[in-house]
């Protein structure tokens, strides 16, 4: 009898019980969580790690500077690396103007209507656009209809419309984060919208825009699948390594290193691709620390804002 | 002298707008461009090379020499490749989209992001290589198998997309309002309960966007995917045996079809499915954004 009345839940006794069990399954939760993004940071630190111990050993100045070989081991990435270098340079020089003219259209002057949807719904429909698809978009314009063949030029024009969208956000965001009161007391001196944008809020933007564009040109840097058919997979044998001519083939280090896995001969060609992930690795992380670093000191410098 | 400078700031706002406008217009030109550059050669194949679209969508026969256009095995490659990223990517992401906005203390926060920028920045040539030489031996030695193939390709493009899912995630629970958050608090609800009953369901549409351009990123990921997959242009058998996928496949093949023919063109076709799936996700979003408001 009495076990009976033991055993008969009260109200009281669910509740704390029911309480105690969902406490469980909040600290289970949270322990979850925590360890889903802590698996990120390890995952990342792995990578880190393997890519250093495999590809350190390959690399020496003789790799980072030298030319490739077609046969024999030994063989450097140094034109690769120009080669990528020049292509992101010719990038951000198409990309730059208009990505950044554009955000400011949309952000500064453009009110609600057609025309801004228009260029809204285009550069998110060019930013879903997949890099092999633009890769052949090149291909079909800058070598089969303008006969280039693979060139530089081509390899940057592609990479352009690939990152247009992504400039034009980084420029957007840059200039959202200017308070509306410096567009007021602009436009109280008397200062047209112009005058406004060049001389009050492009200063003031420089610190996250700088951020923002460092951290583009880094995946600028690694781009592969939208170069293999625009700017070639091999490197042009002149009488340096560093070929200017943009009408030539530029193969960059991350489509070496997909054409050392595919078809090299050379019998180190695991060696190099090993050197090459490293090689990418520490410019991903250099564009990191740079984009960070300049942002705060320009910011610094131009407002004074700490 | 003062109307000599303003109106040459004002002929300077004309100026500029006149610039600032047509930056703009090359977004649309681009994006036009692209769509009819496209839509002509990519089917080309069918007007020109006279294959069927439904051979070229159902066939399960591909022999770009022999003239055999069946691109079935690489849409499942891409669907089944993208599906499982997404089913292990996509809740993963969102959870730590949540980690992010309701539990990460500053500190931790500080220290975490960055470690995802870099991931961000990561090329996806090298996550091949990582996949190719760290996880491809993996699965060979645990499940006694080549290695390669649509597991392998699944893994790798989960992590690729996990920062997509993670940031957007954040950003679409971060704008649910705090009375929500107090409103449950005060309801006696725990922090999951909140999470799970609360705010998810607040952000949905948000976080079936962070989803959906997850598996835009997945579905025209190229290189990661190609160095694991096997490259076997046959309907896969199962996770474990070799395959490919849309991407993959342009890839493998683009150098070695000729310009004209139909192999070439059967390529271009598959860039053109590529560019609808991707045309077809913004639209989904769209859809989505616009649940939202109303």
């Amino acid at each position: 009898m009495a076990r009976a009345i033991l055993a008969t839940p009260t109200v009281e006794s669910l509740r704390s019980n029911n309480a105690r069990s969902r406490r469980i399954v909040d600290k289970i939760a949270t322990a979850a969580l925590w360890g889903a993004a802590s698996t990120i940071v390890l995952m990342l630190i792995l990578f880190v790690v393997y890519l250093f111990v495999q590809g350190y050993s390959a690399i020496s100045w003789h790799f980072l500077t030298g030319y490739p070989s077609a046969a024999n081991a030994g063989g450097g990435v140094g034109p690769e690396i120009f080669n990528s270098f020049y292509i992101l340079f010719l990038t951000l020089c198409f990309t730059l103007p208009i990505a950044v003219l554009a955000g400011v259209f949309i952000q500064e002057y453009a009110g609600p209507g057609r025309f801004r949807d228009m260029v809204e719904f285009s550069a998110e429909s060019l930013a879903t656009v997949p890099s092999i698809v633009m890769g052949l978009f090149g291909l079909i314009v800058f070598v089969q209809l303008f006969h280039w063949h693979f060139t530089a030029l081509g390899g940057a024009l592609t990479l352009t419309l690939l990152n247009l969208p992504a400039m034009m956000r980084v420029t957007q965001q840059a200039l959202a984060s200017v308070p509306q009161t410096y567009r007021e007391a602009s436009m109280g001196l008397g200062a047209t919208k112009w005058q406004t944008v060049l001389r009050a809020i492009l200063p003031s933007a420089i610190g996250p825009l700088t951020t923002g564009v460092v951290l583009v040109s880094g995946r600028i840097f690694g781009e592969t699948a939208a170069l293999i058919f625009t700017a070639g997979a091999s490197v042009s044998y002149g009488a340096s390594a560093y070929d200017f001519n943009p009408f030539h083939t530029a193969e960059t280090l991350a489509v070496h290193l997909y054409s050392t896995h595919r078809e090299a001969l050379v019998p180190d060609a695991d060696q190099i691709a090993n050197g090459s992930a490293l090689v990418l690795l520490v410019m991903v992380l250099v564009f990191n620390v740079v984009a960070r670093v300049l942002g705060r000191q320009l910011t610094v410098r131009l407002t004074g804002k700490a | 002298m003062v109307g000599v400078r303003a109106n040459k700031a004002h002929r300077d706002e004309r100026v500029a707008l006149g610039f600032l406008m047509s930056s703009s217009a090359i977004f649309v030109l681009a994006i036009v461009l692209i769509l009819a550059f496209l839509a002509y050669n990519g089917t080309l194949l069918f007007w020109q090379d006279h294959v069927s679209p439904l051979t070229f969508l159902f066939g399960t026969d591909w022999d770009g020499f022999g003239g055999q256009f069946g691109a079935a095995p690489f849409i499942i490659g891409s669907l089944v490749a993208t599906g499982f990223a997404i089913l292990v990517g996509g809740p993963l992401g969102v959870a730590i989209g949540l980690f992010f906005s309701e539990l990460a203390p500053k500190r931790v926060a500080e220290t975490f992001k960055p470690a995802i920028e870099v991931l961000v920045g990561i090329p996806s040539i090298v996550y091949g290589w990582l996949g190719l030489t760290l996880l491809v031996p993996f699965i060979a030695r645990t499940f006694h198998a080549e290695g390669d193939g649509l597991l392998a390709a699944g893994i790798v493009l989960s992590i690729m997309i996990l920062p997509t899912v993670i940031s957007l995630s954040e950003d679409a629970l971060r704008v649910v309002p705090n009375s929500l958050r107090e409103g449950s608090a005060a309801l006696g609800a725990t922090r999951w309960e909140t999470m799970s009953r609360v705010l998810v369901p607040a952000a949905a549409s948000g976080l079936a966007v962070a989803v959906i351009l997850g598996v835009a990123r997945a579905i025209g990921e190229t290189l990661a995917v190609q160095l694991v997959l096997g490259n076997a242009a046959v309907v896969p058998k199962s996770l474990l045996a070799p395959a490919a996928a849309l991407t993959s496949e342009i890839v493998m093949d683009m150098g070695d079809a000729p310009e004209h023919s139909a192999f070439r063109h059967a390529l271009f076709s598959m860039a053109l499915l590529l560019l609808l799936i991707a045309m077809g996700l913004i639209t989904l979003i769209h859809l989505a954004l616009r649940r939202r408001t109303t």
